[in-house]
């Protein structure tokens, strides 16, 4: 009895302050984004409740929706540029000796850079005048096809997304590497016997048993490339003319530049709500197989 | 002979797309060592000769030093505290069995699901109301509570696989739970809990979004809010704004080339958990 309740003194005293930071911070705004949300607030003085407005308001803001389409240009992006980069590179870099070691080091590098950084670096990059893409096409005489890449409305939302994909291949190379290597290895001597090799290998054996890997490495860059903000907020803070704005920078601009708090905070909550619908939709699909992930 | 063609092509392709990868990081350090004027005669040719004036210049007008020192001093505490706080919680969530604990389980992964901008606006507020703003703790509480979840899932994972024998012979010397926690948890679990320490100072010492709501100060700025800013006003001076950005990623660069195995695989485990 004495121990007992020695232990449950001991799981109050070492449980409560990380569990206090962690609702206070991470879990009860999620609750007050969407209460902020019934509110007209200017961030001084009173706040008025409003009802549903603000949700209204976001529903028929025609800036919302072209945010909300890229993000989703954004999420189209990564899985489509980042999930089968990391794929193909993983099937060439098996081995591992010094160049492949480089290789590797190479992808995951942008992983520790600061994603200020990031945005900036590639907003040079993109320069008319000074930046390596054009002064490529230059060089090789398609003087024609050179571009303000940011400020032009018709390719400046795919120019964003590429610094993103760049940054994020590293992770999903780490993960199909291990998950290759994780075939085993009778298998695929079974297939080399069989007379399989080349691409038949990669069909038959390689693909199938990667499968879940490439499920689950789909569904993080879904909910990975939701959480973008800093590259574009610092490439083009959703500009020119709102034409890069995605929901993250919409949300900024409104609260904290020009001070509509509780419309921000309806925004946000869209944010949550996508999110969690995301990865409720993700789930779903991944419900059939949960085992296959041996990543430690 | 095909398949040496094949190999070659393969080989080659690699290189060019490594290179591809490193080039803006490349660009980023030799432009910083040039001046202005041969900058913009030849933006992407190798220096011709290096000169340490932009790094000295941009220390001096960014006010690097103060921005250096708010972003060790914060990614410090933040990662102390983060060590710290995760390995209790972890202890606990791994060697007891209680009726909540389950439940805490979930709770803690939860919080991997968020997307940490759409608590801006709350965060905002709720830290204007008790006087947060504008000090280092607004940064520290906020980032510690957000990598709490990943600190806490890397370590149970590693103390669930401390065998229990141990822990009763610690017992059996006289150790209490504290004593067990402080004489054995805690230094077995230090590969995991370094893997959490290093994974915590990048994010932390990279981190831009926080610091730029909730720090208005200009003597409390962290590095990337300085460079975002610094930035904007001397967007024409393409060297200096170079050589800042060089020290600021310095850091993270010298610490992915110490630690580069445990960063990969603790950035996996981390986003494969989430």
């Amino acid at each position: 009895m004495q121990s007992n309740l020695k232990l449950k003194g001991l799981l109050v005293i070492t449980l409560l302050p990380a569990l206090l930071l962690y609702s206070f911070f991470v879990i009860i705004p999620i609750f007050w984004s969407s209460y902020y949300g019934f509110f007209e607030w200017s961030g001084l003085g009173d706040a008025t409740y409003i009802g549903l407005q603000n949700y209204i308001d976001v529903m028929q803001s025609p800036v919302f929706w072209r945010s909300l389409k890229n993000n989703l240009i954004i999420v189209a992006a990564s899985v489509f540029g980042q999930v089968p980069i990391a794929l193909a590179l993983a099937l060439m870099l098996r081995k591992s000796n010094w160049f492949q070691i480089f290789v590797r080091s190479a992808v995951f590098l942008p992983m520790v850079i600061s994603t200020v950084v990031v945005g900036l670096i590639w907003g040079y990059i993109y320069d008319p005048e000074i930046g390596v893409i054009n002064t490529v096409l230059r060089a090789v005489g398609l003087e024609s096809w050179t571009k303000a890449w940011l400020a032009d409305p018709s390719v400046n939302m795919y120019a964003v997304a590429v610094p993103i994909i760049w940054n994020y291949i590293g992770p999903y190379l780490i993960i199909f590497i291990a998950a290759i290597q994780n075939i085993p290895s009778e298998m695929e001597e079974a297939a080399m016997i069989d007379g399989a090799s080349g691409w038949k290998k990669l069909i038959y054996i390689i693909l199938p048993n990667m499968w879940t890997t490439i499920k689950v490495a789909v569904v993080l860059c879904i909910s990975g490339s939701l959480k973008a903000f800093d590259q574009v907020f610092v490439m083009t803070g959703g500009g020119p003319a709102e034409s890069t704005e995605i929901l993250a920078t919409y949300m900024y601009n409104n609260t904290f530049l020009v001070y509509r708090y509780g419309y921000g905070s309806a925004v946000s909550t869209m944010i949550i709500l996508l999110s969690l619908i995301l990865i409720g939709i993700s789930q779903v699909l991944m419900k059939r197989k949960n085992e296959g992930m041996t990543i430690r | 002979m095909k398949f040496h063609l094949f190999k070659g092509i393969r080989i080659l392709f690699l290189a060019v797309f490594s290179l591809m990868m490193i080039y803006p990081l490349y660009w980023l350090i030799t432009s910083a060592f040039k001046t202005n004027k041969e900058f913009f005669a030849r933006p992407h040719s190798f220096p011709t000769n290096f000169s340490f004036e932009n790094f000295t210049r941009a220390w001096e007008v960014a006010d690097l030093g103060t921005a250096m020192m708010n972003s060790t001093i914060v990614t410090i505490t933040a990662t102390a505290l983060t060590v710290f706080l995760g390995a209790l919680t972890a202890y606990v969530l791994s060697r007891f069995t209680f009726k909540l604990k389950a439940f805490l389980m979930v709770f803690f992964l939860l919080g991997m699901l968020i997307p940490i901008h759409s608590t801006l606006v709350p965060l905002f507020t709720m830290m204007d109301q008790i006087g947060l703003l504008d000090t280092y703790w607004a940064l520290i509480l906020p980032y510690t509570a957000f990598e709490l979840p990943i600190a806490i899932f890397l370590t149970v994972a590693y103390m669930s696989s401390i065998p229990k024998e141990l822990e009763e012979a610690a017992v059996i010397d006289g150790n209490g739970y504290w004593g067990v926690f402080f004489r054995i948890m805690l230094p077995l679990s230090v590969p995991a809990l370094s893997t959490v320490a290093i994974l915590s100072f990048l994010r932390y010492w990279n981190e831009f979004v926080f610091a730029l709501v909730f720090i208005n100060d200009s003597t409390l700025k962290t590095l990337p809010l300085s460079l975002s800013i610094f930035s904007d006003g001397f967007s024409t001076d393409y060297a200096l704004t170079m050589a800042a950005m060089t020290i600021a990623v310095i850091p993270t660069i010298v610490m992915y080339l110490i630690f580069q195995e445990q960063i990969m695989k603790g950035m996996v485990a981390g986003s494969v958990k989430g």
